[in-house]
């Protein structure tokens, strides 16, 4: 049998349960919606046109952006140290540091964010104990806000970002990092000279994960960022769910698909050019 | 027994399974699937009904749990499917509305239904029967606000800047409560709105669910709402320090009602689920738990607490029941109004 055969199962099970319902989306998409009935047949852009030319949305879109763009950013801060040390541990510790990364992955997303929420709300950990302290008089407003949006989000798409920065950091030799050092190069020197460079497809594949995972954001959205912080997976849900509006649903579900796939592109794109002239200078 | 995801890949495969080997799945009637909100609704349906009725019949119940909108979706989805993923569907009055207009709902038979004839004649509906009711009234902190309030429209006065919530799945209720207090009508929603953009200014609080509210309430960030009274009674009892007023202008009613989809495959059992939720005794554990009224003539709620609970005659004769029509057709503007104008 042709080793090509063996692909044909996961590509079926990819065609029958990813690409069918995206192309019955894509059909929606263009459906007009109709209150009584939901959506009357028709070949038409208008909720696309909808949803471009409408303020909210706009700022629906840029608020997800944003909010991927700075949960991105602070992942790869926070990430990069973390993963640095684990892909240099020698140590038998290895293996149990690599399971706790792993840690918050093994409880379910609205389970956590309802921990989340015991902790930032009024009479929740955080401001008892600094009321407890003295610090502050009255309850801070954590909870609800997109600070907390943003607490949460790191805290899930944290462990995906170190592994994936791991294992490209464990593939660069040691002794690379060793002969700058002997060359005299400080420290900083060494890492913006040869680790970051050498880990820049690491860091792509890490951040592009990452970023999927914060545009599509929705449990942690709704129940930490409260009702009046709106990004784009919650709005599509409201159309679908409270509006019962499934065109103009599926076409938001649309643009957020197309906005995330050209900018992960874009920034893969751009990571992979600069990587290639780095090792080529 | 509770839907899970587990359960439904397992149901899912064994429809698939059915479909391939031999045609539709066989009708079980001793079987229904309730599609029904979760938490103490889910609970007493459970051991009010599920238990002590249904089960002596010879029928199973399972609950398929979710809030009422992702329910009326769904079965606005499935209007054109062999089979509905639920028998009884339970819903409020405007979501029976649309779905007995989109002929999804199948006309009530009194023979297979007989509970029906005790039915208040107020609540009588073809497509559904009436579980039970309670009103849209003003719920408030009785330490920080001591002169009662009076109408839907105190929650609009700048003193309560700041101390404002609402709960966002209310969102509809919430809009049709604001329109009344500020003088509008049950088909044209603009003085509410122009209240609501108001209000706006003053920094109103909307949380992602009723429990969220009540957490609000609890720890007195949120001084004055607008929120059913069976939830007042319910959260009052739970020792959040609230009280309730019924709007001079007259409160909104609301009423949870139960229907069967014409495409489900248990109907015979599922209409005997309807009489079983009009049985008195089961909803007058209704009342007493979550302080929602009963709609049956027969049901008798001890004094003291349809003393709490209910309306009195001139509150009754005032309700301000919602034009369904409007609010169906206005559903998307309603949304857009709440979520991008008033929220955002």
């Amino acid at each position: 049998m042709p080793a090509a055969t063996l692909v044909v199962p996961a590509c079926l099970l990819v065609t029958a349960l990813l690409v069918g319902p995206m192309v019955y989306l894509g059909r929606i998409s263009l459906n007009h919606y109709d209150a009584s009935s939901m959506m009357t047949e028709a070949l038409t852009l208008e909720n696309y046109v909808r949803a471009v030319a409408d303020p909210y949305y706009r700022g629906v879109m840029a608020t997800t952006l944003t909010m991927a763009l700075v949960c991105t950013t602070t992942t790869l801060i926070l990430g990069f140290p973390v993963a640095y040390w684990i892909a240099r541990m020698q140590s038998s510790w290895k293996s149990l540091v690599t399971v706790m990364t792993l840690m918050p992955l093994l409880v379910g997303n609205v389970v956590r964010v309802a921990g989340w929420v015991g902790l930032l709300g009024n009479q929740g950990f955080v401001n008892a104990g600094l009321q407890g302290v003295g610090l502050i008089d009255e309850p801070i407003r954590i909870l609800y806000t997109p600070f907390a949006v943003a607490l949460g989000t790191v805290a899930v798409v944290l462990p995906y970002m170190i592994l994936t920065l791991a294992s490209v950091i464990e593939a660069i030799p040691r002794n690379v990092e060793e002969a700058a050092a002997n060359l005299g190069a400080p420290p900083a020197t060494v890492f913006s000279r040869v680790v970051w460079p050498l880990a820049l497809p690491g860091v792509a594949a890490g951040c592009t994960l990452v970023f999927i995972l914060c545009m599509n954001t929705f449990a942690t959205a709704v129940l930490l960022g409260g009702s009046q912080f709106k990004m784009m997976a919650p709005a599509v849900y409201d159309q679908f769910s409270k509006g019962s509006n499934w065109p103009f649903g599926a076409a938001l579900a649309f643009i957020l698909l197309i906005a995330t796939l050209t900018l992960t592109v874009l920034g893969s794109v751009l990571i992979a050019r600069r990587s290639r002239r780095r090792v080529a200078a | 027994m509770i839907i899970t995801r587990r359960h439904a890949l397992a149901g899912a495969s064994a429809a698939i399974a059915a479909g391939a080997f031999g045609g539709p799945a066989a009708a079980q009637a001793s079987e229904v699937v309730v599609g029904t909100w979760g938490g103490d609704y889910g609970a007493l349906l459970q051991s009010e009904i599920d238990q002590p009725l249904m089960k002596p019949m010879g029928i199973s119940v399972s609950q398929d749990i979710a809030n009422n909108d992702p329910r009326r979706t769904k079965l606005m989805a499935e209007k054109g499917s062999r089979r509905s993923s639920m028998d009884v569907a339970c819903m409020n009055d405007i979501d029976s509305y649309t779905l007995s207009q989109a002929g999804i709902l199948e006309t009530v038979p009194t023979d297979q239904v007989p509970r029906t004839a005790e039915v208040l004649p107020v609540f009588k509906k073809p497509h559904s029967i009436p579980h039970i009711y309670s009103a849209m009234v003003v719920l408030y902190n009785p330490d920080k606000i001591t002169t009662p309030p009076k109408s839907y429209a105190d929650l609009f006065d700048p003193k309560y800047a700041g101390r404002v919530g609402y709960s966002d799945i209310l969102y509809s209720f919430n809009m049709a409560a604001a329109n009344i207090g500020a003088g509008g009508t049950p088909n044209d929603f603009s003085a509410g709105r122009k209240a609501l953009l108001e209000l706006k200014k003053q920094n109103p609080r909307v949380y992602p669910s009723n429990e969220a509210l009540a957490a609000a309430l609890k720890s007195e960030e949120v001084w004055i709402s607008t929120m059913w009274l069976a939830r007042g009674f319910m959260w009052k009892k739970g020792g959040i320090p609230i009280a309730w007023a019924v709007p001079e202008e007259g409160a909104i009613p609301i009423l949870f009602e139960a229907g069967v989809p014409k495409n489900s495959r248990a109907k015979d059992a599922a209409f005997k689920y309807l009489n079983a939720m009009l049985d008195p005794k089961a909803q007058v554990a209704f009342a007493g738990k979550m302080g929602y009224v009963p709609t049956v003539k027969d049901a008798k709620l001890p004094e003291d607490l349809a003393k709490e609970i209910s309306l009195t005659e001139a509150q009754q004769a005032k309700l301000r029941p919602l034009d369904y029509e409007f609010m169906q057709k206005e559903r998307g503007q309603i949304l857009d109004f709440w979520n991008k104008e008033f929220k955002a």
